[in-house]
């Protein structure tokens, strides 16, 4: 996939109303009326932020009976996920070798500390 | 903008000072993150980290430190392009605050401009960093490895 593609993956599962959006259509909600309801915003902007789930392919739109309804496509939903850990889990084990690597400093210090008190003594 | 950055929080039985000292010198940045750093820990001194290839050659990327209050506050600004000066849109940002807490530190990490650079290069950028920097690369190669030996 392009690069345009997975910046534009990023940017809508990025926004916390689109993500709710997604929680509620996992849980059943289907139609843009359905997610007005339980969302604070008008349903044209619930429109709109469907637009560009669809538009990344994180939603798939079908027309039943007068309203589209809407589902997950989990396996792009899934993609998104990754992508979204990827720098994550990089700066997960950058951290816990800054733990690591300050806290055998303190100890360190402190068994040092502890010596030059004990000979103070 | 909250959709933009990576955050996490984590716990270290550690001083501020000395937990200050391993996230903003260079000798300690080596320690955990970069093959090579040359910077000056004063804010705006331009400076870059480099990351050893397998072939020995080394891959510079530009850093600058944009503010360093001790023990309290760091951060940086990596991957602008050399001769640029670091700001917003041409770079990511890393801040890392200090907390304490009791006889520890709570350390919090940001880093944004993901939704400036790109998600794309954001993501090269880090498994760059990541794959060419010793148990990163070789860590999630190990139970496959290990698979195959038991074959």
């Amino acid at each position: 996939m392009s690069a345009q593609v997975d910046d534009e993956l990023w940017s809508a599962v990025g926004d916390p109303i689109r993500r709710r959006m997604i929680d509620l259509l996992l849980a059943g909600a289907a139609t843009a009326t359905g997610l007005a309801e339980q969302l604070p915003v008008t349903r044209q902007a619930v429109a709109k932020h469907l637009a560009v789930l669809d538009r990344v392919g994180l939603v798939h739109a079908a027309t039943a009976g007068r309203e589209r309804r809407y589902r997950v496509d989990e396996a792009q939903l899934a993609r998104a996920v990754a992508q979204l850990s990827a720098v994550g889990d990089a700066w997960d084990s950058r951290l816990d070798r800054i733990k690591r690597i300050a806290e055998t400093i303190q100890q360190t210090q402190d068994r040092k500390n502890r010596k030059t008190r004990q000979e103070d003594e | 903008m909250e959709y933009a950055s990576i955050e996490r929080e984590i716990r270290i039985e550690a001083a501020p000072e000395v937990v200050f000292d391993v996230v903003s010198s260079p000798e300690h940045l080596k320690d955990w993150w970069p093959d090579e750093a040359e910077y000056g820990s004063v804010p705006g001194a331009a400076g870059r980290i480099g990351f050893r290839n397998e072939d020995g050659s080394v891959q510079w990327e530009q850093f600058t430190v944009v503010d360093a209050q001790p023990p309290r506050l760091f951060s940086f600004r990596w991957t602008h392009a050399e001769g640029e000066t670091a700001a917003q849109g041409n770079s990511f940002l890393v801040v890392f605050e200090l907390e304490p807490e009791g006889a520890g530190t709570v350390l919090r990490m940001t880093e944004t401009g993901f939704r400036e650079r790109g998600w794309t290069e954001a993501v090269a950028a880090q498994e760059h960093a990541a794959h060419v920097s010793g148990w990163d690369f070789f860590l999630p190669r190990l139970p496959a490895a290990a698979e195959k030996a038991a074959r």
